[in-house]
């Protein structure tokens, strides 16, 4: 597939729109994981811009570049992104999780946009990896990125993959772990402490690097040197991010993964995240 | 039957490039002619399955037909929540086998010996669940599986107990198979998989009394032809090297409890797992599942239900 100008979306994916997006569909739904998603704006804002190539701006176009949400739990954080390519409407941020929409709380394969089915974690990074495999196979020019958390690292499939990409030398495959430092019930150090994730990928044999997730410029920059290099090793990336980034009572206070909005929170976090 | 399958991978490779066989690590030479003659079509997964399926489902989705194998007591057993979201909640068109199902693995002990896996698939929503007996019948559920691209589970248990049928089944053959001489006799017996030919057997000993069927196709179950079946006999026995929970036996009951009660006793494995190991044969005694063992059964049966069984 070419990289000429037609397969992006011009469009602008400002981080505190799709945050005012998310909190819109958590406040419309009454949803959880509002911390979840917050944590991975900027990675999908940047892969949204400037690397996910979506012919005619195709959810389902058979060459396109595929984005495999491992990490279900942000899947909000993609609706935004959806809405802002014209995929979704202002009419599902209303009925988000009304009596007989479509639109689950997790990532699930049957909406376009979502590849895989995830939120039981660990199986999205497989099937991207399937994907992957496919691509190389049938000599495609696709990539497959694949956003996994770091709590869901604890899940034994991750590793089983990382194990089958580095031995297919599964260059398209790109994953891009949102390092956020919390899981459901605490702190990954508390609960499953994962080391240096950059070193763990890197022994798995991976080309693997550590960037501020919340840096758009250095997310680019990081994801460009792994799609315009030659090494032949799959990719992890390594976002450091903060859970509920972007609002201030909501940063690394892991009660915004099960919290839901009232009137109060969710006038205060719009507040902060206006332009 | 493993020659069957194995010589249907090999001629399915070279006529369909899209075909892939994925392994955990399992098959020893059951895959040699494959990868011999189409080696980029074999990939060996490593010992991983729960990741294996879910790259079964990546390459499904980029285009391709793969067709997973491992053992039944990990292929579907230890990955039903990777079958269940990866293959079967998208329709995709994965073949996945199970062999070794039942006692095969006899002085493996419990990890290796599998009464679970029919139990563990048929609940999935949108899975083909087959049980062949045969050479005739394995080629017929491998022929249908490809063919219909659906998600497919194919259990493959004691595989060298003979011959059943004579004739190929068609592609529409009903998926519930009377053997020779069935006619309308007071008892039906209907076996699946290792339990087809004992089946056979014992209804040969009888044959003016006990008619005898072979059921490979689990899931969708042929509920006309169970029905139809259920109307020509007065009694059932299920038969099959696998839990009598949630097995062959139940789906048989759950269909004509419904729609044409008759009395049916289900023989297959109990509540438990083999207490000691030894030959295929030993542990088929150690449950109650050889011939002289389940005569006994179906005599008892026959004569709480009022049937007299003669020759």
């Amino acid at each position: 597939m070419s990289s000429t100008q037609a397969n992006y979306f011009a469009g602008a994916f400002d981080p505190k729109q799709l945050r005012r997006s998310i909190l819109a569909m958590a406040k419309a739904g009454n949803a959880v994981h509002i911390g979840c998603s917050f944590s991975l704006v900027e990675i999908l804002a940047v892969l949204h811009r400037d690397f996910l190539r979506y012919p005619g701006n195709d959810p389902d176009h058979p060459q396109r570049d595929y984005l495999a949400l491992s990490k279900g739990h942000g899947v909000m954080a993609q609706y935004a992104c959806m809405l802002e390519r014209g995929w979704l409407d202002d009419s599902h941020v209303a009925r988000y999780f009304s009596d007989g929409s479509a639109l689950m709380g997790l990532s699930d394969s049957r909406t376009q946009g979502l590849e895989v089915t995830s939120g039981s974690l660990g199986h999205g990074f497989s099937v991207a990896l399937g994907l992957a495999l496919a691509a190389k196979r049938s000599g495609s020019q696709q990539r497959t990125f694949c956003i996994i958390g770091d709590g869901e690292s604890n899940e034994g499939p991750i590793w089983e993959g990382a194990l089958l990409a580095a031995q297919h030398k599964l260059a398209n495959f790109i994953t891009i772990v949102d390092e956020n430092g919390l899981q459901a019930m605490g702190s990954t150090a508390d609960i499953m402490d994962l080391g240096a994730m950059e070193a763990k990928f890197a022994s798995f044999g991976f080309e693997a690097a550590v960037v501020d997730g919340h840096d758009e410029t250095a997310l680019h920059a990081a994801l460009t040197r792994f799609c315009d290099g030659q090494d032949p090793r799959p990719k992890a990336l390594i976002a450091k991010t903060v859970k509920g980034k972007g609002v201030s009572f909501m940063e690394n206070n892991n009660a915004w993964h099960y919290s839901r909005l009232t009137d109060e929170t969710f006038a205060q976090a719009n507040r902060e995240l206006e332009d | 039957m493993r020659e069957v399958f194995s010589k249907f991978l090999v001629d399915l490779a070279k006529k369909d490039e899209r075909f892939i066989l994925l392994t955990g690590d399992h098959g020893y030479a059951l895959f040699d002619e494959l990868r011999r003659a189409c080696p980029d079509q074999y990939l060996n997964c490593g010992v991983a399955e729960q990741n294996m399926v879910g790259v079964a489902a990546g390459l499904a989705r980029g285009g391709y037909r793969p067709f997973v194998y491992g053992l039944a007591a990990f292929i579907p057993t230890r990955v039903v929540e990777q079958i269940k979201l990866d293959i079967a909640h998208d329709g995709l068109p994965v073949v996945l086998f199970g062999d070794g199902a039942g006692f095969v693995y006899s002085t493996l002990g419990t990890s290796h010996q599998c009464a679970e896996d029919i139990a563990c698939s048929r609940a999935i929503a949108g899975l083909d669940v087959y049980s062949p007996c045969d050479d005739v019948e394995m080629a017929w559920a491998l022929e249908r599986a490809y063919a219909g691209q659906r998600p497919s589970y194919i259990r493959i248990g004691k595989a060298d107990v003979g011959a059943v049928h004579a004739q190929p089944m068609g592609p529409d053959a009903a998926g519930l198979c009377p053997l020779a001489g069935a006619s309308n006799q007071p008892l039906a017996l209907v076996a699946t998989g290792s339990m087809v030919a004992l089946a056979r057997d014992l209804a040969a000993e009888v044959p003016a009394s006990i008619a005898a069927y072979s059921l490979p196709l689990i899931k969708p179950l042929p509920e006309a032809a169970l029905i139809a079946l259920a109307q020509r006999h007065q009694a059932v026995v299920t038969l099959e090297e696998h839990s009598v929970f949630a097995g062959m036996g139940s789906a048989v009951c759950e269909a004509l409890s419904e729609a044409a009660p008759l009395p049916i006793k289900r023989v297959g494995i109990a509540d438990r797992y083999s207490k000691y190991c030894g030959s295929y044969a030993y542990l088929r005694e150690e449950h109650g599942l050889t011939l002289a063992q389940v005569r006994q059964v179906v005599q008892d049966f026959s004569q709480r239900q009022g049937l007299a069984l003669a020759g």
